[in-house]
């Protein structure tokens, strides 16, 4: 029975020189920001699996580790109608509320709600904060590997 | 039908018991995803007197993703489109999920106050509008006038 590699062609060396190639792309992505020149000129380079990669890289949201790592609200500190602004409920309707913190603006959300958003933004649903414009910015190398460790095991 | 979240049920209540002045906004009784909207134009604007008929649907992701909005009512507008269709950023990348129907409805209202030909979407209009700012605004009073009157 033939593996998944063979099947798509991604033997392990391929992998490691792949995973080079985007690294190097990646960098040099991030170094010229959004230039339409070289986004036009990666497309020709690289096969279109591989660009689409690369843009999910360079997605807007948060990382998955950033939101989980936001402090959270003991319910204690919620006062009594106080609500998400965006599912507009009150926490305390809730016995077990799950409330967090953005580090910058302090603005409070469901930790369940925010979360959606924050997977595809990076700023705050209140005020536009940037929320990872406070942040020294985490290393997505690292990620990248354990997402190609998932698809494998 | 699936059910609602209790966001837009919450948001429906209040548009009908407190509604913003110049603004009426009614769920579509088989899809209260759906709202039939009017509004009305701006005191000193070219849509004066104008009663604007507009679609707006909440998508499944919405709050996560924008309301769709759309004029029914035809309008001369340097960010509307002739199908409509409307620029406005709260609609596309500026959309918050702490934004609700009735801050939409009232950005578009402002829309009409202070329409924007540097960042056209119907481009003849805007180039009208840049050129000869007097016939576009006359040319947008007549067309409210003519398909915006209070039925």
């Amino acid at each position: 029975m033939s593996t998944y590699e063979e099947e798509h062609g991604t033997t392990g060396s391929n992998a490691s020189d792949r995973r080079d190639l985007r690294s190097q792309l990646h960098s040099l992505y991030q170094e010229n920001g959004t230039s339409n020149a070289l986004l036009q000129m990666l497309s020709q380079l690289i096969p279109e699996s591989m660009q689409e990669e690369l843009l999910e890289d360079t997605k807007d949201g948060c990382p998955d580790n950033y939101i989980d790592s936001l402090p959270r609200i003991k319910k204690k500190d919620l006062k009594e109608q106080e609500s998400c602004s965006i599912c507009c409920c009150n926490y305390k309707d809730d016995e077990y509320p799950l409330v967090v913190e953005l580090p910058h603006c302090s603005h409070r959300f469901d930790l369940e709600c925010v979360a959606v958003w924050l997977s595809k933004s990076t700023t705050c649903p209140l005020c536009r904060d940037d929320v990872l414009s406070h942040k020294p910015k985490i290393d997505v190398s690292q990620v990248e590997m354990e997402d190609e460790w998932g698809m494998y095991g | 039908m699936a059910s609602l979240p209790k966001r837009i049920i919450k948001e429906t209540e209040r548009l009908v018991l407190d509604p913003v002045p110049g603004i009426n906004a009614v769920p579509h009784e088989d899809n209260l995803r759906y709202f039939q909207v009017t509004i009305e134009g701006p005191q000193q604007s070219p849509y004066e007197d104008g009663v604007f008929e507009l679609e707006l649907f909440l998508p499944d992701d919405y709050p996560m993703e924008a309301p769709k909005v759309r004029f029914l009512t035809k309008i001369y507008h340097p960010n509307i489109d002739r199908l409509g269709r409307i620029c406005l950023d709260v609609l596309k990348a500026n959309w918050s999920p702490a934004l609700q129907i009735r801050t939409v409805l009232l950005s578009v209202q402002a829309l009409l106050a202070s329409p924007n030909p540097n960042d056209p979407l119907a481009n003849d209009v805007a180039e009208d509008w840049l050129k000869h700012e007097d016939e576009a605004i006359a040319k947008a009073r007549e067309w409210t006038k003519q398909y915006a009157s209070r039925k």
